[in-house]
This record gives structure tokens, sequence and C-alpha cells, in this order.
């Protein structure tokens, strides 16, 4: 990375900070939404993958949506309108995924629509900013983004320690940790995640700063 | 508990079960310190591991994780696979004791936690029974000679076939160590005689145990007797007793407080070997009794227990006076914490911005209107 770019990211942090949301805020590891469907349903890969396809085709639909027409709604109808509105969506959605994936999808049980109210999706509605559609296009792919690496990161994690197998494929014979097919193992895994994810961005955050001071002494000293 | 005895204890703890292996050794082959080896080398790892990324000096008089690998692992049968052990005794130092702030503060028993997760991983490998005797292979654990337990065929309401004589010295298929009565019941006498641990708790427990037991019997068709006998002499009861209802860290402080905690341990403990799915019922209630030992010492030990017979009404008067002076330095507190916060923040932004900050200058400003306020206030 050249010296210019960190002084420019330390300059301009927290702009980084939003628009990078697959690592620096990441939606899962940094700001804890879509526990409850990780934690319950992303047991296997395979599980892991429908949940970021269901992902993938609901939230950024959502937000296009939900921006062209909330934008002269206050907070109070926000609310009901952002899962209402992604309730309809669903309905395609799951529909589509039925006749694609078969009988999988229903493994998910209540998992699945239940992503309708998830905070991921819908937590939006509290913004009393106007959103364009570019924005909520772009936003909406970079959080559906960093969902799908902490998906597939935790379910292979999860089948891998409970099962001993990826992707059904085996890998060791006996289980490491049984408990991880649980919830318990679930919150466990992905707790631990979390702390290993927030000290590799507060390590990046700690080097960026480091390098912008070196850059901005060193053009002092050129002046 | 201070530092030094804390210590000792430990060292005890872990001198009080040689004679154990050494017993287990005997009967079931050497793969039995071979286990706990195991157990204590992967205890001491994850110390050494989370001293590394904390940047501190391992302590190496902080033999806990070591002391409670041992425990949890006599408890196990002896065909249990390595692996088991490694991960659940990784598991439970990294995150029973560490990630609640390490020696001395973690609030659940650490053998307990190991019993309970080695149960929910692998109940079809801990749940077993290896015949005394037996040819065990040293590496995998295979063996041909694997039976219920004791604690199984009670709770099925069968008898266990055994003469109470091969019962006390632990010849009946069990588990590693904590099966040898006479052996634990002498460490036991002895470890009180020394005063290092108190009779309140497990003798509490015991007697709550014998009484349920005689009370409710789950053995149909002999006398009560011999149903508190089958209950006290299987399951592990008196091993728990000892060896995990005295732990410093994770048990009440007071007398009162350590009456209360065996006899709650025990009362669950019996109610999830009567009604639960899992043989090692006291672990589970002990974890359960665990997360609420600071609130039995403080309930047990507050004076409305020897109040109660005076006048409740003076009684509750004085109660609200009480709570008015504890608000009012409450109040205070959350002053001084407010002013704290804003000096920290201050101090952040003279690390990360070009403004400076003097933190003197802010708490001589700060006092000036402390001044000025008390000064308006008299004026009134």
């Amino acid at each position: 990375m050249k010296n210019k770019d960190f002084s420019y990211l330390y300059q301009n942090w927290d702009d980084t900070v939003r628009r990078r949301k697959v690592f620096l805020s990441n939606p899962v590891f940094i700001k804890g939404l879509a526990l409850a469907p990780l934690t319950i349903a992303a047991t296997t890969l395979d599980n892991g993958i429908i949940l970021s396809i269901a992902v993938f085709l609901l939230l950024t639909p959502t937000r296009i949506i939900t921006s062209l027409i909330t934008r002269k709604m206050s907070v109070p109808f926000k609310t009901f309108f952002y899962p209402f509105v992604s309730a309809i969506i669903f309905a395609f959605v799951y529909y589509y995924m039925y006749r694609v994936m078969g009988s999988k999808v229903m493994v998910l049980g209540v998992y699945l629509p239940i992503l309708v109210v998830d905070p991921i999706i819908v937590k939006n509605f509290e913004k009393t900013r106007k959103e364009s559609v570019l924005y909520s296009i772009i936003n909406g792919l970079r959080n559906t983004a960093g969902f799908i690496v902490a998906c597939i990161l935790i379910s292979a994690t999860r089948e891998f320690l409970g099962l001993g197998t990826i992707y059904g494929i085996q890998i060791i014979k006996a289980p490491l940790l049984p408990m991880a097919q649980n919830s318990f193992g679930g919150f466990l895994i992905i707790a631990l995640y979390c702390a290993l994810w927030s000290n590799m961005v507060a390590k990046y955050k700690y080097k960026v700063e480091v390098e912008a001071r070196h850059n901005e002494r060193i053009s002092k000293i050129d002046d | 508990m201070i530092d030094t005895q804390r210590n000792n204890y430990d060292k005890y703890m872990m001198l009080a079960t040689m004679p154990l292996i050494f017993c287990g050794v005997v009967l079931h082959g050497p793969r039995v310190l071979l286990i706990c080896l195991n157990a204590m080398i992967t205890a001491r790892a994850v110390d050494v591991l989370v001293s590394m990324l904390q940047h501190t000096d391992l302590d190496t008089k902080d033999n806990s994780s070591v002391q409670s690998a041992i425990i949890f692992c006599l408890l196990m049968p002896v065909n249990i696979p390595f692996y088991a052990i490694t991960v659940t005794v990784a598991l439970v130092v990294l995150i029973g004791k560490y990630v609640f702030g390490g020696k001395g503060v973690y609030p659940f028993n650490l053998a307990a936690l190991a019993t309970c997760v080695a149960c929910v991983n692998w109940p079809n490998k801990v749940y077993n029974a290896v015949v005394p005797f037996a040819d065990v292979n040293l590496w995998t654990g295979e063996t041909t000679s694997v039976v219920m337990s004791n604690a199984a065929i009670i709770k099925e309401g069968g008898v266990p076939g055994y003469s109470l004589a091969n019962m006390l010295l632990g010849n009946y298929p069990g588990v590693m160590g904590a099966d040898f009565i006479l052996v634990i019941a002498a460490i036991g006498i002895f470890m009180i005689y020394k005063k290092l641990i108190t009779w309140h708790a497990p003798v509490t427990f015991l007697l709550t145990t014998a009484v349920i037991a005689f009370i409710f019997p789950r053995i149909y068709g002999f006398s009560r007797v011999a149903s508190v006998e089958m209950e006290l002499l299987n399951g592990s009861v008196l091993y728990s007793a000892l060896f995990m209802l005295n732990e410093p860290t994770t048990t009440p402080k007071t007398r009162r407080g350590k009456v209360a905690f065996g006899f709650l341990v025990a009362s669950l403990g019996m109610l999830f070997r009567y009604r639960g799915n899992v043989e090692f019922g006291i672990s589970f209630a002990l974890l359960f009794v665990n997360a609420i030992e600071g609130y039995i010492d403080r309930v047990v030990n507050m004076d409305w227990v020897s109040d109660f017979g005076k006048n409740s009404i003076e009684y509750f008067k004085s109660l609200n006076n009480k709570t008015e002076k504890i608000e009012e330095k409450a109040i205070e507190t959350s002053e001084a914490m407010e002013l704290i916060g804003e000096v920290e923040d201050n101090i952040d932004d003279v690390i990360y911005s070009t403004r400076t900050f003097d933190v003197r200058e802010i708490l001589r400003l700060e006092e000036e209107n402390n001044h000025k306020k008390g000064g308006r206030k008299n004026e009134k």
C-alpha cells in the first residue's frame, strides 16, 4: 500500500469503515446482525449457502424498493413498511429457491422466513435521511458480501468441528467438537470469530494510524 | 482467598488425586496415567498460550487449570479417546477460566464444566463403565469389556449386583478414579483434619442426598437404607463432594453460605439424577448453583435472618434510611465516574488529534465549578 493511501485512509477513517463492509464493519462479526439464523440454522456449509442465497436475493431488492417508497415516510411508518416489503419479496424468493433447490430449503425451518424481520434486512428503517437508489444498491451488495463471508466461515467451521466433514466430504473420522452442531456450540464459535475479527480490525487500524503519522512526520521534515 | 492459600489448595488437591490415579492404574492399566498426563499437558499449554497472547509472564504457581483437568479426568472412563480429553480441557480452560478473567475470578467449577462439556459432546463415550482388570488398548482405548455403569442401572430401576466390600474398594465397572470410596473418604478426612477444606459443604451435601434418597427411593423391593447406600456409593457422589464442592473460587466464603450451597447442589443434583437424562447430574447442578454463589453468600448472611423475629416495620424503616444513604453515595459515585469519563475522553483526544488538553487544568476547572455550586447552595 502506498504512503498516500495510508494517510487518506486515516483522514477518512469513518467513511472507510462505512464502505468496507466485508472486513472493517462486517455486519455479523462487528455489528452483530443476523445472529439468530447463523447460530441455529448455519450448522453445515450447505445450510450456509442456502442462507447466503436467501440474503442475496432479499436484502438489496428490499432496500431498493423501500428507498423509493419511504422517502417521505416518518420512522414509525417505516418500521411497519420495511418488513412488509421484505415479506412480499420473500414469498417470491422462497418460491424460486424451492424450484431450484427442492426440499433442502425446508431443512432451515423457520429460520429462513425469520430473515424477513432480521436486522440485517430491515435495520435501515431507523435512518431519517433519504437514501438514493444507487446508494441502496451499493450498500445492499456490500452488506450481502459481508454476510456471505461470515456465513460461509461459520457454517464451514461448525460442520468441520461438529461432523468432521466439509460440504458432505469426510475430512476427519471423529468430529472434534460435536456440540458445534448445537446452538450452544454455535454461540461459542461465533463469539470466537467475533473476538478474532475485532482483534484483526484493531491491528489494521493501529497499522494505518502508525503509517499515517509516520508519513506526516516525514512530510513535515521535507517541508 | 489470598494467593498463597489458593495456590496451596491447588497443590494439595493435585497431591490428593495421586492415590486415586494409582488405584486407577492398578484396576484399569497404565492408560489412566497417559490420560491424566495428556490433560495436564493440555491445561498447562493453554496457560502458556494465553500468557503469550496477553504478553504477560506465566504464573507458575497457578495450578488451578492442571488441578481441574486431573479431577475431570478421574470422572471419565478409561476408554475415552485422547482427543476428547484434549479438546474438552482446552475449551474449558480457555473459555471457562480465561474468558471470565483468569485465576481466582472464574465463576464455574472447571472440573464440573469439563464433565458437562464432555457429556454433551460425547455421551456414548462418557457414559461407559469398563470392567476392572480388562484388556484396554493403551493408545486407542479399545476394549470389549464395556458395560452399563451402576448409576445407569439404578436409573433404569435395577440394582447393581456388587457386594458392599467391592463397592467400597471400587472393584466394579466404573470410571477411572471416582469410585474408590474408602480411599476418597480417607483423603477427605485427612484434608478436613489438616484444614485444607471445610466440612460444611460436603457434609451438608451428603446428608441432603441421603435424606432425599431415604424419602424418595429409586430402588424398589429393597429397604430405604439400601437405597441411601446405593445413591451415596454410586454416581461419583463422594468424589464430587470432596473434590468439587470446596474449590475456593467458585464456592461461598461463609459457613452459612457453604451449608446452603451444599444443600442446593444436593437437591438439584438428585433432581437431575432422578428426572434428567444424564448420569453426572451433580456436575450440572453444581454449575447451576455456581451461577448464584455470590448471591447465596449475601442472602444467608443478611441481618434479616436474625431480625425476622423483630418488629418488621422498624426493620423496613431502617432499610429505607440505608437506601437513602446508598442513593446519595451512588449519586456521588456516578458524578465522579462522569468526571473520570470526561477526563479519559480528553486523554484519548490528546493522543489521536492535534488538539491538546491539560488534564490538571480540566480537574482544576471542575473543582472551581463545584465550589461555585457549593457557594450558591450556601447563599440559598
